[in-house]
This record gives structure tokens, C-alpha cells and sequence, in this order.
């Protein structure tokens, strides 16, 4: 770069950091959880309008999850966990996706995946889930997050610029990326260690904030195994990567737990399956049809570990019958029947036990299961179809 | 490297609009009936306002994005349709038929992206449908039209980012120094009619660059106007009784 061209580089980064700096804009300042908060700012103002407009059009979607009771319970972790005054500035829904993940919306909406709940051992680590959303939510990570974006690529813009009229263009999106990544993995961890204090005061077990996350990658290694593929749990996610990797926040989180919490207790293993059971159905149904044979065998296995019940057996059932493989529809059937003996079976492991047998060529044997189904379930939707397999005139 | 890639290069960088176009296309053979009134029921626009920093992004703007709902809405009452004879809008819904409003909703936008993509536009046609104009919501939509008593329904999007003083600035520098052009501000919109009864998609009016400041009355209703251009007309009135 020639003197002049120096100069020019000079002038013009000088405006463009004028341009880039907005002045006498009124700085967010407090806690958003604070009753009665309304954003400050005109960016705060505008994240939280777009927000709210996602929350009205949530409200009225076919994935909302319309449990009261449910909802409730959620409110009550939250509550429990960062403190009566503080949880009521949050609002959580629930969503139908078979995903691991929650969000925080700036404006205070907190949504939870239903592929979350499944995976939950217990209620403290559903407190480290909503802790750590709930830290994104009082830290302002959304308003943060808008202002990185926008700084990246506005020097991107001026830096790119600047370049081609110097005559020696150069590529900042790698560096610039980069960096508002690494600050994103830097917000993520943050909110993981305001989850994890406040699961702390609130007298929760804190390890189980890192065993949600070795919990996933013993996952990744039977989805997996059962594909016959090398498990991707340590594989570098690169320099894009929104997240710190698990095997990061796993071991970062277990070193917090030996300092906050020491002495905490309470796990709330039997509170969790109180107040979440009565979804398992639905929960493992959308699980089943991920086509992730290794990942629901092992979730399946993880919920039995105080044994299998009457709806375990039936998904086991189901989820080999899906599969379908050569000796599945014969393995499926034994667990139908060992569910059918259970005092907690679910009316449908006798639809499942029918439909098994039927398609291994027991037709004899179909019919009494398929009998049994429809008199637990006189308004079956696939009545005819059932009665049709179990060879009776409709 | 040369300065035409590099142009390229800062185009594609800053997610400027693409090329200035606007389309529209009818049903073939539809006219409004001319022997009742026509009721057309307006569903909550999706209207989105921000403002684009140099880079490129977004901030929405809380305030231009109320001010603009409440400017457009008043635009459609006073800019009513041509081959309307009463605009009324659908009511806040809530429960199942929140969820019904809100499942078409989607259908609509699924529907009109199609038609955007596949159908509008030369470039990215589909050969099967480079002609004809066959789409629908189904009949099942005819449950809104009951709900907001309305003959047919009529889907407004506008979606506007204004170009940031940091955005213009660079505007001047790519040109003066870099030599590169670059757009500032987003301003696209679309407007879509459905048959109410038969759910069918009638008329559908797209642009990539409109004109109309949202953020004002006039240029509300200038947008109004550019949305509901070529809006299909009322069937010829037919001829009194002998």
C-alpha cells in the first residue's frame, strides 16, 4: 500500500467507525427480569417486538404443547430455581420437535423441545436448562448477539471496500466470523455457568448439569454404533460453531460442580416422572420416528433403569416392529407380550402384539390380541383395517 | 483478483435485493361476480420493518413496524380493492380456530413461495407451470370465510429495511473509491387473493423493489396502491331488464 493510498485507508476507516458507533442511543441498563421491565433502546425495542411477534404467532401453532399441567410444573422448576420474583418475567412453552433444545427469546418467551423432556433423568437437570436459558435472558445475549452480528459484517463491508479501492482486495469473512463465533461460544458458556450458580442456591445437584451432556454423547456413540458409522461426539465443529462442544461443557461443568452446590442433594427423579409420565407416549412415538434405531434403544434403556414398565416394553415393541428387520417383528412381539403382562400396559401393546404376530403369519394367534385392543379401545381409529387382519368380516 | 469478481463479491456480501422485478398473475377467466356485493376479508399483514446496517443485517425497528401496520391497514379501508364492495378485517382468533387461522396462514406463505419461485418469475420457472395458474388453499379454508364473513380472503406481506446512514456511507465509498455498486435498503412485498369457498388461489402480485415509504401515511398508501396493482376487476355489469 502506497502513502496515499495509506491515507485514504486512514480517512475512511475513521468514518467508518463514526457510522458504526450509534450516538445517544439510551443504554439497556438493569435486569429484564425485574417486574414491570420494558426494553430500553431502540435495538432492545425492536428484538423485543420481533420476539413477541414469533411468541402470538407460537401461541396459535398445531406444535404447542396445551398442557396446563405440564407448563405449570415447568414454572415451578423455574421459580424454585432462580427465585419467585425474578421467574415471572419468563414465559415457557412447550414445543412438539424430537430435538435436543430450548431458547431464549430477549422479550422473555422460553421455549422447551419436547426432545428435551425425553431426555431429562430428572428435574435438576431441567433446572440446568432453564437456568442456562434463563442467563441468556437476564445477560441480554439476544441484544448482545444483534450487536456482533452487526459490527461483523459492517466491517466486513468497509474493510472488503477499502481493499479493492487500495488495489489488494482481501478476505475478512473468515476472521470476522470467526471472532463473533468464539463470542458466541463465550455466551453460551456464560449462561451455562448462571445456570449451573443458580441450580447451586436453589439446592439442586449440580452435577447433573454436566451429565446432561455426557448423556448425549453416550447417545451419539449408540446412534452411531448401530449405524455402523464412527460416532461424531469429538469431532471438531470448526470455527463456526454457535456452541462450545459437549464434551467441553461436560467437563467444565462437572469441575463447577465440585464448587457451587457442594453438599446439594436433591435430584427430583421421582418428582420429574410425576409430572412428565403421562406425555411418554407421545414422547417416545415422535422418537421412534426419527429412523434412529441405536439413539431410542439407548434412550429407552436409560428411562428403564428402575426396569422395564408396561409403556417401555410397548415402545421397545414399537420400535423394533418399525425397524422391521428379519428377526425385529419376532423380537417385537416379545416385547408386546411381556407388556400385555404388565399392571401399567398401555392399550396398544395389544394392537402391537396383533399386528406382529399377523405379519409373522400367526393369524390364529393375532386375533385374540387384536380382540383384546379393540375392546380396550372400542373407538380405534383403524378398527376395520385391524379387524380385516384378524381375518373377521367387517 | 479482478475488480469485476470483487464487485460480485461485495454484491453477494451484502445481501443486496435481487433484480428489480414485479409480476402479477390472475386465475385466467376470473372476475368478480357482479350480482352481490363482494365482501373481501383482510388478514393480519405481515409487515416487517428494520433498518440495514452497512453490512447488511437487520435491526427491526419496533416503532416503523406498528406505524406501518396501522398506516397500511388504514390505506386498504381507504384504497378499498377496485372490485371490492366492503373490506372487513378477520378478527383476533383464539383456540382451535386461532389454530386454523394459523395453519393456513402457513399454507398460504408455502403456497406463495411457490408461486414466487416457480411460477412468477422467469429464471427459475418450472415448465409445468410456466402456464396455467392452478393452486389452492382446499375447501377447508371456506371455515375462515364463515368465521370472518368474508367472499374472499386477501393475504398482505410487505417486508422493508431502510438503508442506515452507515449503509450509505458505504453506498458512496464502494462507488467512489472501490468502484462497486451496492444497493441500500430492502423494500418487497406481495398480495394474494383466495377464493373463499373453493380456496383457490385467484390473483397474486409480487415486487422485489417497492416504492411507498411505510413509515408515512402517503407513502402507505402508495404501497397500497403498488400492491394492489392489477387487482382482478368486477365482471362487466350486465345489462338492466328489459
Amino acid at each position: 500500500m502506497n502513502l496515499g493510498n495509506l491515507r485514504r485507508f486512514i480517512a475512511v476507516a475513521a468514518i467508518a467507525w463514526a457510522s458504526l458507533s450509534v450516538a445517544s442511543e439510551p443504554k439497556p441498563f438493569g435486569s429484564p427480569a425485574t417486574h414491570g421491565y420494558q426494553p430500553i433502546g431502540v435495538d432492545e425495542k425492536g428484538i423485543w417486538a420481533e420476539s413477541d411477534e414469533t411468541e402470538r404467532e407460537l401461541k396459535n401453532s398445531k406444535l404447542l404443547v396445551r398442557d396446563e399441567k405440564l407448563t405449570a410444573y415447568l414454572n415451578k422448576v423455574l421459580c424454585r430455581e432462580v427465585g419467585s420474583e425474578r421467574c415471572t418475567a419468563a414465559r415457557i412453552y412447550v414445543v412438539r420437535q424430537p430435538f435436543f433444545n430450548a431458547s431464549m427469546y430477549p422479550n422473555g418467551m422460553l421455549t422447551v423441545f419436547t426432545g428435551a423432556l425425553i431426555r431429562f433423568r430428572n428435574e435438576a437437570q431441567l433446572a440446568a436448562v432453564l437456568g442456562h436459558e434463563f442467563g441468556h435472558f437476564e445477560a441480554r445475549h439476544g441484544l448482545l448477539g444483534l450487536k456482533s452480528r452487526r459490527n461483523t459484517a459492517s466491517w466486513i463491508n468497509w474493510l472488503t471496500v477499502i481493499s479493492i479501492g487500495a488495489g489488494q482486495y482481501q478476505d475478512y469473512r473468515t476472521a470476522f466470523w470467526g471472532n463473533h463465533y468464539r463470542f458466541s461460544r463465550d455466551q453460551e458458556r456464560d449462561a451455562d455457568f448462571r445456570g449451573i450458580r443458580d441450580m447451586g442456591t436453589a439446592g439442586y445437584r449440580t452435577l447433573n448439569a454436566s451429565q446432561i451432556w455426557s448423556g448425549l454423547r453416550s447417545e451419539d456413540d449408540a446412534t452411531a454404533t448401530a449405524r455402523g458409522v464412527k460416532s461424531l461426539k469429538d469431532s471438531p465443529q470448526g470455527l463456526f460453531a454457535s456452541h462450545p462442544m459437549n464434551a467441553e461443557r461436560m467437563t467444565y461443568l462437572a469441575d463447577e460442580a465440585v464448587k457451587v452446590g457442594v453438599g446439594n442433594d436433591f435430584d427430583g427423579a421421582a418428582e420429574y416422572e410425576a409430572a412428565i409420565s403421562h406425555l411418554w407416549p407421545m414422547l417416545i412415538d415422535d422418537q421412534i420416528k426419527l429412523n434412529d434405531f441405536g439413539g431410542s434403544e439407548f434412550l429407552l434403556a436409560s428411562l428403564a433403569t428402575n426396569g422395564w414398565t408396561g409403556p417401555l416394553l410397548y415402545a421397545r415393541g414399537e420400535l423394533y416392529r418399525a425397524r422391521g428387520r428379519a428377526t425385529d417383528v419376532q423380537q417385537s412381539a416379545l416385547f408386546y407380550r411381556k407388556a400385555t403382562g404388565m399392571p401399567d400396559a398401555p392399550a396398544q401393546a395389544w394392537r402391537g402384539l396383533g399386528l406382529a404376530l399377523a405379519r409373522n403369519g400367526d393369524r390364529p394367534g393375532a386375533k385374540p390380541a387384536i380382540d383384546e385392543y379393540l375392546k380396550r379401545n372400542p373407538q380405534a381409529g383403524d378398527k376395520p383395517m385391524l379387524l380385516m387382519i384378524a381375518g373377521e368380516a367387517q | 483478483m479482478n475488480r469485476w469478481f470483487c464487485a460480485a463479491l461485495v454484491v453477494a456480501l451484502t445481501s443486496s435485493a435481487a433484480l428489480a422485478q414485479e409480476k402479477s398473475a390472475l386465475k385466467p377467466g376470473f372476475v368478480f361476480p357482479n350480482d352481490h356485493p363482494v365482501r373481501i376479508l383482510v388478514f393480519r399483514p405481515d409487515v416487517k420493518v428494520g433498518s440495514q446496517s452497512a453490512g447488511g443485517i437487520v435491526t427491526p425497528m419496533a416503532d416503523w413496524t406498528a406505524e406501518a401496520r396501522t398506516f397500511l391497514a388504514n390505506a386498504l379501508v381507504a384504497g378499498k380493492p377496485k372490485g371490492a364492495s366492503e373490506i372487513v378485517f378477520m378478527p383476533e382468533l383464539s383456540g382451535d380456530d386461532g389454530v386454523l387461522l394459523a395453519e393456513y396462514r402457513a399454507l398460504f406463505r408455502g403456497v406463495s413461495d411457490t408461486v414466487l419461485q416457480h411460477r412468477l418469475f422467469k429464471g427459475n420457472r418450472l415448465p409445468t407451470k410456466k402456464t396455467g395458474f392452478e393452486y389452492t388453499l382446499g375447501t377447508g379454508v371456506a371455515r375462515l370465510g364463515q368465521i370472518g364473513g368474508g367472499d374472499y380472503g386477501l393475504f398482505i406481506t410487505t417486508d422493508d429495511a431502510f438503508g442506515s446512514t452507515g449503509r450509505k456511507m458505504l453506498q458512496l465509498f464502494a462507488a467512489g473509491i472501490a468502484g462497486v455498486g451496492m444497493s441500500s435498503g430492502k423494500h418487497t412485498g406481495y398480495a394474494g387473493l383466495i377464493d373463499l369457498k373453493t380456496g383457490d388461489l385467484l390473483w397474486i402480485n409480487a415486487d422485489y423493489a417497492m416504492g411507498g415509504n411505510v413509515r408515512e401515511a402517503d407513502g402507505a398508501s402508495k404501497r397500497v396502491a403498488q400492491l394492489l396493482e392489477d387487482f382482478p376487476l368486477q365482471g362487466m355489469p350486465i345489462a338492466a331488464a328489459k
